[in-house]
This record gives structure tokens, sequence and C-alpha cells, in this order.
């Protein structure tokens, strides 16, 4: 009887286009469109270095330690600058105009920095040149105050720059903006699950449809008939999941992290959540099925907006000023848990959230479970 | 096989079911009959153990009906109001569906489905889908769902609603067929016709109350009504229609668009009288119909108002 129902159930939900389709092909596509336009978001974020050009003045003096310190600052993977060494001034200015270069550094006595437009490459160039003139002076001053000084590796100390703030992930993954808008869409997947759960509701609650009455006047308890629909929802859910997690990892190359035991365990207690959370909300709800859905979506709408979806920071900003609820939005919780596993190396925030959806199913399931133990109903 | 007594069912202020009493005896079409609104949907879910009620006792094959009543429902198959089917099954997986959970043998379960798609002749739609399905044909899917198991109780509540002349006709010879191989029906309807060519006893439902019962010799017995005699008159003035009510028999008189409409008492000779009158007064006429009183006219005389008011 169990295994006729849910093979039925199954039959019944993986027909029905609309609901494959929210559940699966709209987070694909959604998923697509999400890739191509943040594909380049961390690429324009990184450091491009710049183009510059630098005019020997033709005094070697003068021209030595500056081209040297150029040379040093334009070499590597990190280098500040691009640098070329025009002939003259003239050829300078021709690329400049030309948009070949952000400006030329002029050697001699006074280096002058030549900008046809202000911008953020051009404030680097001024500062770049502003410290050489600040540490050439340090040094002049000490070679003259304290010759010893430079014996005992001053100057070494002063081209020496050192950052005491680093960006590091626990995990050794790289920090990227991009990944929060791809986890809150497997959690918005998982949560429009929740239309299974709601559809499973409507077929086994006799004031709901008459088909649900119908199954109410045959011999079988009405629990095991939802317990076996749920079973096939989740089954379809479940797996839908497992494409577009396959999809994002493989087709777009998301980044999940290393663990993809504990990325798989995440995406099924998120399906479950869907279903249970879909369940609950449809036994709740005493109105018709467009109610019911319009709840479903609001709800998970709602959620994805604050974990994040449309404008990233938000998810910040309600975790630093209303932090209960981002442990009260299932949307939260599931994306919490995708970037937990990416980004830190111990499993305490995961198991945070996790331990939280668990809390809201066994709630969902509970109350779901009341309200449907009704065996007669006062009107149909 | 069914028996309800005193079943009090209220709606907030309304009385939907006032102290309903009925017997249904195995082997038998009991028609529940009544107006819409009358209460026949609500008694048979109350029955079903569907709905709650305030008040009353139901028992089936001898045992109380509860909602766990398995062995009861075993033996049950209900035809809903409207169509119960799952659009995303087709006719066979839709009816296979709903035997399965009356029958767990897969291979009896085959039977019985085979069955039941040629009882109401839908073999040549096994593959589609209810959307597919017109009208008719959908309805007799829904009877097809509710009856492969092959109950001994068959309940159909309004099977044929909405539903063309000829696939009314195969609904109601499928039930009689039913009937004759062994199972024991419950028919509600508002369409006295079908309960007058279906039942052998039949409840007038109204206002939750059931007002008159039994065969419908019984209940036509019932009425001061004893025919209806319809004359195509061309001319009759109010002096001798007076004189036509006072006739001996005649319950009263209408001349309505050309039409004498009498109705007469059980006592017979009505007609004589009513047509010596008409030659004596030179009162030319055409067609006759002499009508004996149907399930509307007992409702009509019990109530006041017509079945389809």
């Amino acid at each position: 009887m169990f295994a006729h129902i849910f093979f039925y159930r199954f039959k019944c939900l993986i027909r029905d286009k609309q609901l494959v389709f929210w559940t699966l092909l709209f987070p694909i596509l959604l998923g697509t469109f999400f890739y191509m336009a943040f594909s380049n978001l961390n690429d324009e974020e990184s450091f491009h270095p710049i183009h510059a050009a630098v005019v020997p003045s033709g005094n070697s003096h003068y021209d030595a330690s500056f081209v040297e310190v150029l040379r040093s600052v334009s070499k590597g993977k990190n280098r500040l600058f691009t640098m070329k060494t025009a002939a003259s001034q003239a050829e300078a200015d021709r690329w400049l105009k030309a948009g070949k270069i952000d400006g030329y550094f002029s050697s001699g006595e006074t280096i002058q920095l030549t900008v046809n437009e202000s911008g953020l490459n051009q404030s680097i160039m001024k500062s770049f040149v502003d410290q050489y003139r600040t540490n050439s002076a340090a040094v002049a001053q000490i070679a003259k105050d304290n010759p010893n000084a430079l014996q005992n590796g001053l100057l070494q100390d002063l081209s020496d720059r050192r950052s005491y703030v680093k960006e590091v992930s626990g995990s050794g993954a790289e920090p990227n903006n991009v990944l929060n808008y791809f986890y809150v869409l497997i959690a918005m997947a998982c949560l429009y699950g929740s239309f299974w759960g709601s559809k499973e509701i409507m077929d086994i609650q006799a004031d709901q449809t008459e088909r649900a009455a119908r199954i109410n006047t045959a011999p079988i308890h009405k629990l095991k008939a939802f317990i076996a629909g749920s079973l096939a929802a989740l089954l379809i859910l479940f797996t839908e999941i497992l494409i577009l997690l396959a999809y994002l990892r493989f087709g777009l190359k998301i980044d999940f992290g290393p663990r993809a035991g504990f990325v798989v365990l995440t995406a099924l207690l998120g399906s479950i959540l869907g279903i249970s959370f879909g369940a609950f909300i449809s036994a709740v709800v005493k109105a018709g099925e467009g109610l019911k859905i319009a709840c479903l979506i609001f709800v998970t709408m709602a959620g994805s907006f604050l974990s994040g979806m449309m404008y990233q920071n938000m998810k910040y900003i309600v975790s630093q000023h209303v932090p209960l609820l981002s442990w009260l939005n299932p949307v939260n919780l599931l994306t919490d848990a995708f970037y937990a596993l990416y980004y830190y190396d111990n499993l305490y925030r995961f198991a945070l959230n996790a331990g939280m959806m668990v809390l809201f199913i066994i709630v969902f399931c509970a109350g779901t479970y009341l309200i449907i133990r009704r065996r007669k109903y006062a009107r149909l | 096989m069914i028996h309800v007594k005193n079943l009090l069912k209220r709606y907030g202020d309304l009385v939907a079911l006032d102290h309903l009493s009925l017997d249904i005896k195995e082997g038998e079409i009991f028609g529940l009959l009544g107006p819409n609104g009358s209460g026949k949907s609500t008694a048979i879910n109350c029955i079903l153990s569907l709905l709650s009620f305030d008040k009353g006792e139901i028992e089936i094959f001898g045992k109380k009906m509860t909602p766990d009543a398995y062995e009861s429902k075993r033996n049950i198959g209900i035809v809903m109001q409207n169509v119960a089917v799952f659009d995303e099954l087709t006719v066979y997986e839709n009816i296979d569906y709903f035997c399965g959970l009356y029958v767990h043998d897969k291979s009896e379960r085959k039977r019985l489905v085979e069955e039941a798609i040629d009882f109401v002749e839908l073999g040549n739609f096994k593959k589609f889908h209810p959307k597919k399905l017109s009208g008719g044909l959908l309805r007799r899917l829904n009877i097809a769902c509710g009856i492969a198991h092959r109950p001994k109780l068959i309940i159909l509540d309004e099977p044929t609603v909405a539903v063309d002349p000829q696939s009314r006709n195969k609904i109601l010879e499928g039930i009689a067929r039913l009937n004759k191989q062994g199972a024991t029906i419950v028919y509600t309807s508002h369409y006295m016709e079908e309960v007058e060519q279906l039942c052998s006893r039949i409840a007038i439902l109204d206002k939750g109350r059931v007002i008159a019962s039994g065969t419908q010799e019984e209940l036509k017995a019932m009425i001061t009504l004893g025919e209806k005699i319809t004359i195509e008159a061309f001319s009759i003035n109010e002096q001798e229609l007076q004189q036509l009510r006072e006739l001996p028999g005649v319950l009263s008189v209408q001349w309505i668009e050309k039409r004498l409409v009498i109705k007469s008492g059980k006592k017979a000779g009505s007609l004589e009288a009513v047509l010596d009158f008409l030659k004596t007064h030179e009162i030319g006429f055409g067609r006759i119909y002499s009508e004996l009183p149907t399930l509307n006219d007992v409702f009509l005389e019990i109530t006041g108002k017509q079945l389809r008011d």
C-alpha cells in the first residue's frame, strides 16, 4: 500500500510541469543569469597594473635611482605599473593623448607627474611620487646626519611596505563576493520545494480538495498516505537540488569548498526543510490553493531578499541590526550553511545553521501533524 | 446495510441535517431525492465519516462507522459529486491508483481495473489524461475509480450533474447493472426522473429532514393527486371553469395558454366526467394527455414547492 501510494504520488508530482519548472528549470535559468551578470565582478574588483611611462631627464644621477625604483614596482604578478620608457616628453605626451598610458613621470631633480585626467590610477601615481620624494628626502637627511645608519639596512627598511591586515579564509578558499548569490539561489530552490509539500497537504486534507475527500474514504490511514506522498516529493526535490548543484559546480564552476559530503547533506536538509515548510503553511492557511501559493512565494522571496539575493549587503545588514531575523529566516540558514562550508575551516558555524534547520523541520512537522491528524471535518 | 438514526448536523445556526433517520437494506437501490441544499451530500459525508455531526448514530454493515473503520471502508465504493481524479495520471493509472487503495494483490488489481474500464466503456481512452476527456467520459472515469474494487456498497453522489443525455443513460444503465451484480446502491440526485427510473426505494429530503420515504408507489399513494389531465381547448369562460372545478373528483383546474390543466383525485372516472362536460357545453378541444403523479408532485404536495425551486 505504502509503495503503491509512493509510486503514484511520484508519478503525479513529476508530471506536474509547472512545479518542475519552478523548482528546477527556474533556478537553473536564474543561476545562468547570475553567472553571466556576476562572472566579471571579482575581476573588476581586483587591481590591474597602471599603464605609465617615464621620461628620463638625461641626468644619470637622478635617473638611475628613480628608474630603478620604478622598475622594481613594475615586475611580477602583483606589479604596480606596466612601465614604458619614452624617448622624449613629446612621445610620452602622444601616448597620454592616445590613452595608452594613464600618466608619465619626468625624472630629474624634481620628479614631475603628468596626467590629463583625475582618477584612481592617477591618484595612485601621485601617491607613489609623493612617497618617493619623502623617502628620498629621508635617506638624504639620514646620509647627512648619520651615514652609518645606511650600512645597517635602513634603505631596506624604508622600502619595505607591509600590510598588517590580510583577508583570508579559514578553509583556504579565496574570498569570493559573488558566491553568496548562488548560495541564496540554492536556498530559494529548496524553499520552492514548499510547493510540493503544499500539494501533498491539498491532496490529503478532505476539506481542501475533492480528491483528498475521496482518499479519506479509502481504508488507509491518512498520515501513512501523507508520509508516502511526502517521501515521493522529497525524492524529486532532492534530485532536483542535486542537479542544480551539479550544474553550478561543474557547469558554471561555482566553488562549494572541499566538503562535498556536507554540501549534499545541506541540500538534503534544505529539501526536507522546504517540503515540511510548504506542508505546514498549507495546513495552517485555511484558504484556496492560490492564497497558499502566494504565502509560500512571499515567504521564500522575502527570505531570499533578506539573505542577499537582490542586494548582497542586505544579509550583513540584517545579521548586524536584526540578528534574530537571520536565525529565523530559513533561506538565510541554508545560505549561511553553504557559505560556512566554503569559507570556514571548522564546522561550528555550519553546525549552528544545520541545527536551526533541524529545529525548524521538527516544528513544521509537529505543527503539520497536529493539524492533519484530525480525522473528521466540521465542513467540507 | 446502512442504519442512520436521529442524525443532527449544524453549520453554526443552520441546521443541515435535522434528526435524519434512514435504513438502507442490502441489495436495493436507494434514492436520496431532494432539491439543492436539502442535505443529501451532507448526509453522505456524515455516513462516510468525513464530516463530524452533533448527534445521532451511523452504522454500516452492522458496525459503527468511524474514520478508521477500515474493514467497512474496504467494502464501500464512493463516487463523489465533483470529479475526483488526478490530472497528471492517465485513465488507467487513475483507476489503478484508487483500486490499489483497497486491493493489494497486483494481478487481482489488474483484472479489476480492466473490468472497470470495460464496464464504463473507456477502453479506447486508457492512456488519455483526464483533461483530454469530455464531461461525460470524465464522469464515467469518476465512477470507474469508485467501483473498480467491487465494493458491496456503492454511494453515488449526484453522478450525472452536467452530463449529456447519452452519457447519463449509460451511467444509469451501468448503475442498474452493478446492482444486478449484487451491489447495494445509494444514489443521491435532484433529478426525479433518474430516481424514478433507477431506485427501488426513495427518501425525499427537504431542509435536512426526510419528508417522505418508501417505494415510488408508496410515495405516490401518500398524496391526494391521482391523475393530471391536460386538454388543448379552443376557449372556455370563467363560469365554465368554475363548473369544471365543481365536478366530482376534480381537485384543481387551471387555464394556461389555451390548455386546461385538471388535477383529479385517486377515484376513477374523472376523465370521462370532464369529457362529458366539454361535449355538453360544446367546448371544442384538441389533444388530451393524462399523466400519473410524479415524485415532483409528491414533493410539491408535501412541501408546497417544486423539486427544482
